[in-house]
């Protein structure tokens, strides 16, 4: 699975740290979902979708492309 | 989802550190005491029991870290272990195999000369599994 955590994060110009301060985790875990090499637990993606305000499919999607919504 | 721990750094460094610590001083304090009394006496039986309950005190602290780990952590801990445990049986039962086979020579497979054995895996487990994930 891939995500958009680091672009979504650059966007509020947070850092690892700061997000995973907001969403309660480790900055080693925030590392591992944005390189791809953990895919967190479902509570985890609906509370990072929730934290960014988008859906959850808008930030995590499966390998490939992300989806494009019209 | 559990957010992880957020105690102060003293109760952290006291389950990480001191407890354990406890645990081997009363596990050397033991050894010590059996081998200044009588074999198969009840002091020899008291100091052998000395280390059990630093030693649940130590499960009960390791618990508790755990809980108060993000879900990385866990999986990462629970990695090591899954790896460790069956590593520590392996090496318990060889020991004990190569002991019934008639390989004995000086207490070499006892096992307060086996316990690093049993858990050096969990470190080397833990090692491999930050390794993949951080």
């Amino acid at each position: 699975m891939e995500n958009r955590l680091r672009v979504l994060r650059a966007e509020r110009e947070w850092s690892q740290a700061d997000l995973a301060e907001r969403l309660g985790v480790s900055r080693q875990t925030i590392n591992a979902v944005e390189t791809g090499k953990y895919d967190p637990s479902l509570p985890l993606a609906f509370q990072i979708a929730r934290l960014f305000a988008l859906r959850i499919e808008d930030v995590f999607y499966p390998d490939g492309k992300p989806e494009v919504r019209p | 989802m559990t957010p992880p721990a957020s105690g102060t750094r003293r109760p952290r460094l006291l389950r990480s550190f001191l407890i354990p610590t406890a645990f081997v001083l009363a596990y050397f304090a033991a050894r010590a005491g059996i081998e200044s009394v009588e074999p198969r006496s009840t002091p020899a039986l008291l100091f052998a029991l000395l280390p059990v309950p630093a030693f649940a005190f130590f499960i009960h602290a390791y618990v508790r870290n755990v809980r108060g780990m993000d879900e990385l952590e866990r999986r990462i801990q629970l990695e090591a272990l899954a790896f460790a445990f069956p590593v520590a049986l392996l090496v318990a039962f060889t020991a004990g195999l190569l002991h019934l086979a008639g390989f004995e020579g000086e207490g070499d497979w006892d096992l307060p000369r086996l316990w690093p054995l049993l858990v050096l895996p969990y470190f080397f487990g833990l090692m491999r599994s930050r390794r993949r994930y951080v």
